[in-house]
């Protein structure tokens, strides 16, 4: 085999594994740079310049056009507070108090953040439409069928994912998300 | 076995920067890409003023059906762009820039602007805004001005959908 034979093969290889693992990385969620809480992750560099090379084609690939987080926070969950994989199939608890920010929204996606048919026609829950009690406390049901209270439709769909929204986060909030009141996301029971 | 010895050293070099111009051509692809559609619903320099976001209507990725979304694919070659963002009042609004990287150059919300109109003049280096618009610089010619709305009740819909469509995108 030719000197430059050699070079070539090498060169090609180093090509398409350097963009495959690229393109690995930027498909393989959020995890680089994040920070959890509960079942909940977040980052706070979305849509700012301060963002990673990483971060950024994260974000581009799904949350293109998000907010940098004094204007909204962008809380994920993946999983239950159990740590178990969110299923369309079960029935969940979503239950939480008093968020810290002027108003939020918890939406549900499939694949990369895509809504999920379903025959409410419904894909989010916004503040408003929970009851609070004094105390702040509230609670909101997912599953594939109609439930009493505030449903939440999963469309029997394998895996979802949740997004909370905090628009306008308290600064408190913004400074440690670790530390911030989230909702927790308990499973009910699989169908 | 000498003989790969330096071709394996190129190969990492060559991963390496393969892998971060993968990084950092990514944004880049995927904002084009999200321009492009948006150049789709309407035509450059004028806002598009979407429909809510349902299952069969997912304009972009992840989107919330609780906002509706109004969008300005720009394009600075031609001179400064105005965004003039009318006022809805007692909810949440905002507008935000989008370069072509998908950094955010600026946001402007209801609590930014005390409920008043935003009034923004995207402008690259050399160009002036005019009076009364505040200045937002960019590197990149093209970009995505995004208008959000709150609504608390799609019931809502018909009265932001008129006070929206006041909201303008024009070149200077």
């Amino acid at each position: 085999m030719k000197s430059w034979h050699r070079f070539a093969i090498c060169v090609t290889l180093g090509l398409i594994g350097g963009a495959a693992f690229a393109v690995h990385q930027v498909r393989g969620g959020m995890a680089n740079g994040t920070i959890s809480n509960g079942p909940w992750t977040t980052g706070k560099s979305f849509g700012t310049a301060d963002a990673s090379a990483l971060t950024r084609a994260k974000v581009a690939l799904s949350g293109l056009l998000a907010l940098p987080a004094k204007e909204a926070m962008y809380f994920t969950a993946k999983v239950d507070s159990d740590g178990k994989p969110l299923d369309g199939r079960c029935t969940y608890l979503v239950s939480g108090g008093k968020l810290d920010g002027r108003w939020w929204s918890i939406t549900l996606y499939e694949g990369e953040g895509w809504l999920v048919k379903n025959s409410a026609n419904r894909w989010s829950v916004p503040a408003s439409a929970v009851d609070q009690a004094e105390d702040g406390i509230w609670s909101l049901t997912m599953a594939p069928d109609r439930q009493s209270g505030v449903w939440l439709p999963t469309g029997e769909v394998p895996a979802f994912d949740l997004t909370l929204r905090l628009y306008h986060p308290s600064p408190a909030v913004i400074g440690n998300p670790a530390k911030a009141m989230l909702p927790a996301i308990k499973r009910l029971g699989c169908a | 076995m000498r003989q790969w010895l330096f071709p394996i050293v190129a190969a990492v070099a060559v991963a390496a920067g393969a892998y971060q111009a993968t990084l950092l051509a990514t944004p880049y692809v995927l904002m084009n890409a999200a321009i492009k559609k948006v150049g789709e619903r309407g035509p450059e320099n004028r806002f598009a003023f979407g429909h809510m976001a349902t299952a069969d209507n997912q304009p972009i990725v992840r989107p919330s059906p609780d906002l509706s979304y109004s969008t300005c694919a720009f394009n600075l070659a031609k001179g400064p762009v105005l965004i003039d963002v009318e006022p809805v009042p007692d909810r949440y609004w905002s507008v935000s820039i989008f370069d072509a990287r998908t950094d955010v150059a600026a946001v402007r919300s209801d609590r930014d602007t005390g409920g008043k109109a935003a009034r923004l003049a995207l402008v690259k280096d050399g160009q002036k805004a005019p009076a009364g618009y505040e200045p937002v610089r960019l590197d990149h010619d093209r970009g995505i001005a995004l208008i959000r709305i709150l609504l608390a009740d799609p019931a809502e819909f018909p009265v932001i959908d008129a006070i929206r469509r006041k909201s303008t995108c024009k070149v200077l």
